[in-house]
């Protein structure tokens, strides 16, 4: 562990002490425990190490989010480090955990870049974070601060006036609203209504869908909303009854899983027995598990479900970036720091959720190893823009430049199929 | 000491005239400081508010017009932390709701309500609390409106705060004034205490032709005045003892 001077352990403690009752039970302050081990350690680089920063949900009611893209990334981060690191520096995480809350978020990214001096932001979870996150990039801009695939497909870190400081790997929320939109038009299901978590989060969902049924002459039947945080035994009776009343064909839901299951699970038990649509930030493999562990005909409930992804099934092996990712969870069984771990919160072996924090990881090391011997923040944008047609091994190349920030497009439909979830080939047949 | 709690009854009526000046000054203090602090409160929120939604409504110009309606909803999601501010709204031109903060959703009552007027309204939303609106147009209402409700029920605890607190005080001072005022009494009432006695204990020896006790004779107040007087009127109506009486000093 890097050597704290008396002065950075007690300015540490103290800001530990007063932030704490901000996080939230279950916050903590976490460590890689060898991050910053070296001397002349400068912009989070030393001989040794690049040291990045995370900010993400360790606990709460969608702490399944922060921690399975955290195992995802750290397989891929563990390799490259036995393999000798990244231009013989090895790469280290710092973690903090915001229970995916914005003022903690705000508060942990303070930390990060003044006391920590992490190299760049990577792993961040949630819109909401997110969005309040960016305005402290642009206030660092003249250190180069950048904020890398962030777990959200939302706009603010997609355009300006903070798009440049932050790099994206996986579709945007338009693109995947745009995609469910279009197949639900496509097979004849056109009253589309949406239920969404009420913060910034679901607002970018909704406007997805929004535009999307505007650009064909449509617009949205129904619209019910959810408080943040609300976990699976939370009611969403009343979300139901007011969505049903607008006599919807199909529902597209922007939410974290807890809520997003309660409100399938609400659903079928109160009659409204249409397509069930949800983004791909939902979680999957946790809404899945929440109805399984919860019902006794699990597949009545999942029937009319269908998520959206930005990666691969990670069933698919014939996928080269899937086959690494399974091969080294397989290997690793990546975890939490102790700190953030969280005991009744058992891990997926596998699941989209750790497969794009995997693919993220493996981006970012393709990026810094494009830096050579010297990594600087100063040429950390331009390296990311020598990124063109890039194969990272998922069936979709990969490019970057000033124009063009975020990697990927490319969407993929699963639906649940005996219990987990498999690629949806025929809307049609599925829900015509 | 014990204290005598007794109220005698001379002074019983004083008493509940005391008791009902107090009852008066109690309540027209309270609706006073209801009437003011509703009033004053009232006034401060929707002047805030009013501040509020004309903050929002020119941060939301760029935002509608340039920008993603997620930045628009962490605009007013962090205006909601403000005490008393209950919903934020922003509706563009057409009345098209682009950010709330309703949840489970937008009530009917507002859903029904014309989004184009930003004048002061007061809401009872159903299965909620009573609410005062406030608006205020975003590019002159050209661009749509920004709507703030605040809960009423945050004015009505400050009102009861405000009041229960002048309420312990007049009390408290009711209840003090209530002690210090029987004491005094009793105290005032000491002397005619003793005159009766010294009556009573001056007609007993007079029948029994006992010794007249002289304590209350040697005081020179007024109580010593009209005991010296009452047992002048004993001797006056003893022809026996009137003679004695004319000579007390060859007595």
């Amino acid at each position: 562990m890097r050597a704290l001077t008396r002065r950075k352990f007690l300015r540490t403690s103290i800001l530990g002490g007063l932030a704490a009752p901000w996080l939230g039970p279950g916050a903590a302050f976490a460590q890689d425990e060898s991050a910053g081990s070296a001397a002349g350690f400068h912009e989070g680089v030393s001989n040794d190490e690049i040291l990045l920063g995370t900010s993400a949900a360790f606990s709460g009611p969608s702490r399944g989010l922060g921690i399975e893209l955290y195992r995802g990334a750290q397989a891929c981060f563990t390799r490259v480090n036995e393999q000798g690191g990244v231009g013989g520096r090895r790469i280290a995480l710092r973690l903090y955990d915001d229970g995916y809350q914005p003022v903690p978020s705000v508060q942990n990214t303070m930390e990060l870049l003044i006391e920590d001096q992490v190299f760049a932001l990577f792993g961040y979870v949630g819109t909401p974070t997110v969005t309040r996150v960016l305005p402290i990039l642009k206030k660092f801009q003249e250190e180069n601060v950048y904020m890398f695939f962030p777990f959200t497909g939302a706009q603010p870190q997609r355009e300006p006036p903070y798009g440049e400081f932050a790099f994206n790997l996986r579709a945007s929320y338009r693109e995947e609203t745009a995609g469910l939109v279009e197949n639900f038009l496509r097979i004849g299901r056109r009253r589309i209504a949406v239920f969404y978590q009420a913060d910034a989060y679901g607002r970018s969902g909704w406007a997805g869908v929004r535009e999307a049924l505007g650009a064909r002459g449509g617009q949205i039947v129904g619209e019910a909303t959810y408080t943040r945080g609300a976990a699976y035994g939370r009611s969403m009776g009343e979300q139901v009854e007011i969505l049903r009343n607008a006599g919807p064909d199909a529902v597209i839901c922007i939410g974290a899983y807890g809520a997003c299951a309660a409100f399938l699970r609400d659903a079928i038990d109160l009659g409204l027995e249409v397509p069930v649509a949800n983004l791909s930030f939902v979680g999957s493999e946790n809404l899945l598990q929440l109805i399984a562990d919860s019902v006794d005909d699990s597949e009545r409930y999942t029937r009319y479900l269908v998520n959206s992804q930005v990666v691969p099934s990670y069933e698919d092996e014939s996928i080269p970036v899937v086959r690494e990712y399974a091969e080294l969870m397989d290997r690793y069984r990546p975890e939490v720091p102790e700190s953030l771990r969280q005991p009744d919160y058992v891990p997926f072996d596998r699941s989209f959720v750790s497969l794009e924090g995997f693919v993220n990881a493996k981006m970012l090391v393709e990026i810094l190893s494009r830096m050579g011997d010297s990594p600087s923040r100063a040429r950390l944008e331009q390296a990311v823009f020598t990124v063109r047609d890039y194969d990272l091994g998922i069936g979709e190349m990969v490019s970057f430049s000033e124009q063009r920030r975020q990697g990927m497009q490319r969407l993929y439909y699963t639906v649940v199929d005996q219990g987990r979830f498999v690629p949806l080939d025929d809307w049609r047949a599925r829900f015509g | 000491m014990k204290l005598n709690m007794n109220v005698q009854k001379l002074f019983r009526r004083p008493l509940f005239g005391i008791f009902l000046l107090f009852g008066i000054i109690a309540v027209s203090t309270s609706w006073v400081c209801i009437a003011t602090v509703d009033s004053q409160l009232s006034e401060e929120y929707e002047s805030n508010s009013r501040g509020i939604a004309q903050t929002i409504a020119d941060a939301s110009v760029d935002i509608i017009l340039n920008r993603d309606l997620s930045a628009l909803q962490s605009l007013i999601d962090q205006f909601l932390e403000i005490q008393g501010i209950s919903y934020i709204y922003i509706v563009n031109e057409d009345g098209e709701f682009l950010a709330h903060t309703f949840v489970p959703g937008i009530p009917g009552e507002i859903l029904a309500s014309d989004p184009a007027d930003t004048g002061t309204v007061e809401r009872v939303l159903s299965g909620a609390d009573n609410y005062v609106e406030v608006g205020s147009p975003i590019l002159a209402g050209v661009a749509g409106s920004v709507h703030i409700g605040m809960d009423k029920s945050v004015i009505t605890l400050k009102i009861q705060q405000a009041v229960g607190r002048q309420m312990y005080l007049i009390s408290s001072i009711f209840l003090v004034g209530i002690i210090a005022a029987i004491m005094l009494m009793n105290l005032a009432a000491r002397p005619v205490e003793h005159l009766l006695t010294y009556a009573v204990q001056l007609a007993r020896a007079e029948q029994k032709g006992e010794p007249v006790p002289g304590a209350l004779l040697e005081r020179d107040d007024e109580a010593g005045q009209l005991a010296r007087l009452l047992l002048y009127f004993s001797k006056v109506t003893d022809p026996e003892k009137a003679g004695a009486l004319a000579r007390p000093e060859a007595s």
